[in-house]
């Protein structure tokens, strides 16, 4: 059987699904706008000095922060959707996949795929809101901020979904995401610049892929990172292919056992 | 190939449980096949199976001809098959569910969209087409699953008791359109229940299995003979004191005369003797006023096989599906 068709079909009903929990669409933006606006600003002016600035590329503290938000929303988008493979494992929708003659890989990546693009959408409309706050976006940074969310979205769908696939539980959707989100989001330097971090922290820094992610749209949208652009790409790339890889193996042994 | 089920001492243990313990049946093609048990009896790992979810700990299985084991991508294009549990996308419409489903199994264009509306028509949800399913009723949920299990046109139907937790409209309702089904779609189907009418209503041929293990297997009227014999009443009119004839044949087990009119009569089989005892009373010159005849249920199979009962209670079913919804959230 072809791979195209559950590919689209599983992306499709991503989409559709997301077109109809509104509420769920509302809850993911309003929260980085939250620490955006309340946590941005207020630093903001805390910071409102010319050695603050140096330590964020020159920019005050809210255009800093905006690249790392955008970047936040896709990745927490991206994972809980992923992580939604634990509902459809509750309420039988998975075992409707797993008995069908499709081949599970593409079904899969398609689901990630929705995921992703559902996530990068939010991450857009955080930005769009954010933008007029700030002064110095390059506006043409937006295409390739596009691309790399949609790798980030992708890989951290594919690990959600990874999780969900292995996970028997609620509870350890729930002490997943204390365990794995906030600390994720804590050091992917999107709060802070990497340089500043005491050493033991930079480490997790770097072996944090969503770092990789945040300095990418630093350097497009501010042009200001800590790491190459190349480097970035390398790694995000990388980690897209890793995370697909073994979320389609996982899902593809997957058993109702 | 006559079968399109064969299942081979089947066997599935989950760590020290033994689920299915060496079952053994085959399923003809075009048939209505029952799997009556208990709880917990092994109907849904037996189903999970032959449709290729489990694999079973020993033991063979063919549906279509196809290993289960070995050929799964086969086997899975010729079922279809409606979950004990619900497994519709609530969030999605009637629509959206077919056409995800239909996509998955390679149908498209035009062609899907033609098997979607016949679906919904054959089903009586056309109406509904549109509408998200968490708006439907237990029932509508059910039978939109039956739509979706038939939409690539499968050559086994496996139905996990299918009028689960319904109330007694929509359980005859959804009995209607499995006969249906039947009559008009050239599948097999293979249908797990507790009830003892559904599997009685609907099942051309029953297994019943307890603890895993078959212990009885026939056509419905065969089952319930193993419980004994069948009774039939008779009254007699204008007796006026002639003698009331109660002799032996070869096909009556026992005879009594009741009262001053009637009699009492044990056979194996009385639909079939049924018309032999009218000729020869009429023959007599006995006029016959009354006759009542009851036969052994499936009930009384199953107590005659176990020793005990088939639970059937509503609130059981209720108490069960509680479980089921707190087993989900644990
Ligand atoms: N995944 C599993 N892990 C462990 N035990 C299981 C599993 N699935 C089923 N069992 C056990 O196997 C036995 C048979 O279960 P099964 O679901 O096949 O019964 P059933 O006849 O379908 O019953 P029900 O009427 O409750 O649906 C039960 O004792 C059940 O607890
Ligand atoms: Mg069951």
């Amino acid at each position: 059987m072809s791979w195209s068709d559950p590919l689209i079909v599983m992306t499709y009903r991503e989409l559709k699904r997301f077109i109809r929990a509104k509420s769920r669409l509302i809850g993911s933006i309003i929260n980085p706008l939250i620490w955006a606006i309340f946590f941005g600003l207020g630093w903001s002016s805390a910071f409102n000095f010319p050695q603050a600035k140096m330590i964020f590329g020159g920019f005050d503290y809210m255009t800093y922060l905006t690249p790392g938000i955008v970047m936040m929303t896709i990745f927490t988008a991206s994972f809980i959707s992923g992580v939604t493979v634990l509902w459809d494992k509750q309420f039988g929708f998975l075992k409707e996949v797993l008995v069908a003659p499709t081949p599970r890989e593409p079904a899969i990546i398609g689901r990630s795929l929705g995921g992703s693009l559902t996530a990068l959408f939010q991450g857009l409309i955080v930005l769009a809101v954010l933008a007029p706050m700030i002064s110095n976006i390059r506006l043409f940074g937006v295409i390739p901020v596009i691309l790399i969310g949609l790798l980030v979205g992708l890989s951290f769908s594919a690990v959600g979904i990874t999780l969900a696939t292995k996970m028997t539980s609620m509870e350890g959707f729930h002490i997943i995401s204390s365990f794995i989100m906030m600390p994720t989001i804590f050091l992917s330097g999107a709060f802070y610049p990497i340089s500043t971090m005491p050493e033991w922290m930079k480490i997790l820094a770097y072996a944090n892929p969503l770092t990789y992610g945040v300095d990418l749209a630093r350097h497009y949208l501010l042009g200001t990172g800590d790491l190459g652009v190349v480097t970035d790409f390398l790694v995000l790339v990388a980690l897209t292919v890793v995370t697909l890889t073994v979320a389609s193996t996982v899902f593809r042994n997957a058993s109702i056992e | 190939m006559n079968y399109t089920v064969i299942a081979d001492n089947l066997v599935k243990k989950f760590g020290d449980i033994v689920a299915v313990n060496g079952v053994t049946f085959k399923v003809k093609r075009s048939e209505i096949f029952g799997f009556l048990g208990p709880n917990g009896a092994g109907k849904t790992t037996t189903i999970h199976i032959l449709s290729t979810l489990l694999k079973p700990t020993s033991g063979e299985a063919l549906v279509d001809g196809k290993n289960v084991v070995k050929e799964p991508a086969n086997v899975r294009k010729v079922i279809g098959i409606v979950f004990q549990d619900p497994s519709v996308d609530d969030q999605l419409t009637a629509y959206e569910n077919l056409y995800i489903h239909g996509r998955i199994y390679g149908l498209k264009g035009k062609e899907l969209e033609e098997r979607i509306d016949e679906a919904l028509k054959f089903i009586d949800l056309y109406g509904f087409k549109n509408k998200q399913v968490r708006t439907f009723s237990g029932g509508m949920r059910r039978r939109l699953e039956i739509a979706r299990a038939l939409i690539h046109e499968p050559k086994v139907l496996f139905l996990d008791e299918p009028t689960l937790g319904l109330d007694p409209q929509t359980r005859a309702k959804i009995w209607d359109y499995i006969r249906m089904i039947r009559r008009e779609k050239n599948v097999t189907i293979f249908l797990t229940t507790h009830y003892m009418d559904e599997a009685e209503e609907l099942a051309d041929r029953i297994a019943i299995i307890d603890h895993g293990k078959i212990i009885a297997e026939g056509p419905p009227d065969e089952l319930r003979s193993l419980a004994g014999n069948e009774v039939i009443y008779i009254k007699f009119e204008n007796i006026n004191g002639k003698n009331i004839p109660c002799e032996d044949d070869n096909f009556i087990e026992e005879c009594k005369v009741l009262g001053q009119d009637s009699i009492m009569l044990k056979v194996r089989k009385a639909s079939e003797v049924l018309p032999i005892i009218f000729e020869k009373f009429n023959s007599r010159g006995y006029k016959i006023g009354k006759i009542e005849y009851k036969r052994p249920t499936l009930n009384d199979a199953f107590l005659y096989l176990t020793g005990k009962e088939i639970r059937e209670e509503e609130g059981n079913d209720l108490e069960r599906l509680r479980t089921i919804v707190r087993r989900r959230w644990r």
